[in-house]
């Protein structure tokens, strides 16, 4: 009886926990079908596709960071470096603007990844410093003022077309299948889930364990970068004090609301955009539903309980 | 080796971040036309005060005549510079001061935490300043620096934002303008350029704000009042920011296409707007824009045909605050309430105002 009792639910939230966003999403997206008007239209979804880009971008590294059982909360700080960044290079055209915010993204991952890897510090302290010093230069940098961005070829990043479907979307598509690659189909991706399931054994096999810690760090650092340039390019502005506010905290949750363990060990790729995806899906169905932003984050934080319960049995494993 | 390898990249990757300025080259900046506009185009004017208002006098607030020329003056900024009306606000005090050739001015910026803020006023009071200027954050919390300023008998001047507390025994006065009013003025422009009917969506600032309600009390009233036939359908925070804005407009503009009116409770969410406007594939003038501050981008927006108008909300507080001072030290009374003027911008000054607008 007991044994029954507690054996049913188990498997069943191990079905919902790597099943469960895909089908908050369609109960979701049933809702919205009915209730919202103008909801099953293209132009809708090319909102929603281009709102979630940035998001998504930064949660891909989020994940990879937190298959290592790290976290990095300088993700938006490094956006906002790349956003100060932008607009001093721009004279010279839109590649050297995107080498320099790229460049802030290495410097800025490779100090995470030395601080966590050599010396040795808890990723959430160590990626702190950045997350507080990072925005703190970037806002030097532009000495806090907004400016403005008119390259035409920036711009056509942030709001153009290729073949009807927006770059953004392009780009962030095309960041998916590479981190899905390097994920499943690399030595790298193999060692990376090593170091988050095991450290101590990887480190006795022989693994390089601290040149894949740096690189982890490094490659989310670069992808928030890359989300901080197409943030700039869409918004047509640079705010350092304003871009990837909070973004850490989105990205957190579509990682673990697309079912990827904060024990590290394990990479859910196509779960965290799916997580991103009903975060924003939420948010929408709120705005047009013209609810209170506070109701908006109330939903959030019960999505975010579920997520997180529904995960919980991970810790027998 | 091993640990000079690191050191050395970090090195060499922090000089590409610290040495940012040295070889950077930006953008032309497209709108050069005057953008020098002299210190004094635009200067606030205080609106005449109803008669019997509230004064005060030095004799009733305690302290010492004095000359504002020698005087140590102190300026607590409470937000990050980020915004124009923040920077056009500063620059104002700091102009004023240098004309009138008062030379110990000190200012100090509290970057949006409010603990930052009073310490930094306290910290003022102790060096011995004699006059404070304070734009506060909150609205309340200060007891603790209204008892040391009046232990030392500091007038306090608040401005844009006001203080819970008693003028002329508290602190001095406010300088400010009224926002129900600027709301007010909004809808009455909105009610135009819609010519009565419609369907108006309200971008609305941060929450638990009194500039974000009192901005959309004013407008909604005055909307009910004189254009009943328009109706607002929707509101949302943009939490006065130029990417919720546009993100926030984008989603309405798609479930709700027949809007034809969008308010902006500040100049920052309106542009957003309009990124998201064209971004829609709308013409300029399809959707009626209009805000509150001023600023330089959103006079060029109407300009440029996509803004209606746009209501002032004048940060150059400079000239009036050390005016009222000079008088107050001078020994005559002071309205313990200073209500602005502020001007407004539409399709026929925008141009020709275009250099004065911040």
């Amino acid at each position: 009886m007991t044994t029954q009792v507690a054996a049913r639910p188990a498997v069943n939230l191990k079905g919902l926990s790597q099943y469960g966003v895909y089908l908050a999403i369609l109960l979701l997206v049933l809702y919205n079908i009915f209730f919202t008007p103008y909801f099953l239209t293209w132009s809708n979804l090319r909102i929603q596709l281009i709102q979630v880009a940035p998001i998504v971008i930064v949660a891909l590294g989020m994940a990879l960071v937190i298959g290592t059982e790290g976290i990095d909360l300088s993700v938006g700080s490094v956006m906002a470096l790349a956003a100060a960044l932008i607009p001093l290079y721009l004279g010279y055209g839109v590649v050297a603007a995107i080498i320099a915010s790229v460049l802030a993204g290495v410097a800025v991952g490779f100090i995470n990844g030395v601080l966590v890897a050599r010396v040795g510090l808890q990723p959430i302290v160590a990626t702190l410093a950045l997350f507080v010093g990072g925005r703190g230069l970037a806002v030097v940098i532009t000495h806090g003022q907004l400016k403005d961005v008119r390259n035409p070829d920036l711009i056509y990043l942030g709001s153009g077309d290729l073949l009807g479907i927006p770059v953004l979307v392009w780009v962030a598509a095309a960041l998916v299948l590479v981190v899905a690659f390097l994920v499943r189909r690399t030595v790298f991706g193999r060692r990376l889930l090593a170091i988050g399931g095991n450290r101590p054994a990887t480190e006795l096999a022989g693994l390089p364990v601290k040149r894949v810690l740096i690189t982890v760090y490094i490659v989310c650092a670069v992808l928030a970068s890359i989300a901080g340039l197409l943030s700039v390019a869409r918004i047509q502005s640079s705010d350092a004090s304003a871009v990837g506010l909070l973004i850490e905290l989105s990205a957190i949750t579509a990682v673990v609301v697309g079912g990827t363990p904060l024990t590290g060990g394990r990479v859910r790729v196509l779960g965290t955009v799916a997580g991103a995806l009903l975060m924003q899906l939420v948010i929408a169905t709120m705005i047009k539903h013209n609810l209170q932003p506070s109701t908006t984050e109330m939903v959030q934080a019960v999505i975010i309980l579920i997520a997180v319960y529904v995960a919980r049995e991970r810790k027998t494993r | 080796m091993s640990l000079l390898r690191p050191t050395a990249v970090t090195l060499s990757a922090a000089l590409l971040i610290l040495g940012a300025g040295a070889c950077a080259k930006s953008e032309d900046d497209g709108s050069k036309t005057g953008s020098a506009a002299p210190a004094s185009a635009g200067a606030q004017v205080a609106a005449s005060a109803s008669a019997g208002a509230a004064t005060c006098t030095i004799d009733q607030f305690g302290g010492t005549k004095l000359d504002l020329k020698t005087a140590k003056v102190g300026f607590s900024q409470s937000e990050k510079e980020a915004n124009p009306f923040r920077i056009a606000e500063t620059q104002s005090i700091k102009d004023e001061a240098a004309k009138l050739g008062i030379t110990n001015l000190t200012t100090t910026n509290a970057n949006s935490q409010f603990n930052k803020q009073i310490s930094d006023v306290e910290q003022m009071i102790d060096s011995g300043v004699q006059l404070l200027v304070i734009a506060p954050l909150n609205s309340d919390g200060w007891d603790s620096v209204f008892a040391k300023a009046s232990a030392k008998k500091v007038p306090i001047i608040t401005i844009d934002r006001k203080i819970n507390a008693t003028p002329c025994k508290d602190y001095l006065t406010f300088i400010g303008s009224d926002f129900a009013e600027q709301g007010k003025r909004a809808a009455d422009e909105m009610a135009k350029a819609m010519g009565n009917k419609g369907k108006v969506a309200i971008l609305l600032g941060a929450p638990g704000n009194n500039v974000t309600t009192l901005r959309t009390s004013g407008f909604k009233d005055e909307i009910a009042k004189v254009a009943p036939e328009i109706k607002i359908v929707f509101e949302q925070t943009g939490n006065f920011a130029r990417e919720d804005g546009q993100k926030v407009t984008e989603q309405l503009l798609q479930s709700n296409p027949d809007i034809n009116g969008i308010y902006g409770e500040n100049d920052e969410m309106a542009l957003g707007a309009i990124t998201a406007l064209k971004g829609a594939g709308k013409k300029a003038g399809d959707v009626k824009v209009v805000s509150i501050d001023g600023t330089k981008g959103a006079v060029q927006a109407i300009v440029d045909g996509w803004a209606s108008a746009v209501v002032e909300s004048n940060p150059r507080f400079g000239p009036l605050s050390f005016a009222t001072a000079q008088s107050f030290f001078g020994g005559e009374p002071v309205g313990e309430d200073i209500i602005i003027q502020d001007r407004q911008y539409g399709t026929d000054n925008a141009k020709a105002d275009l250099a004065s607008a911040y």
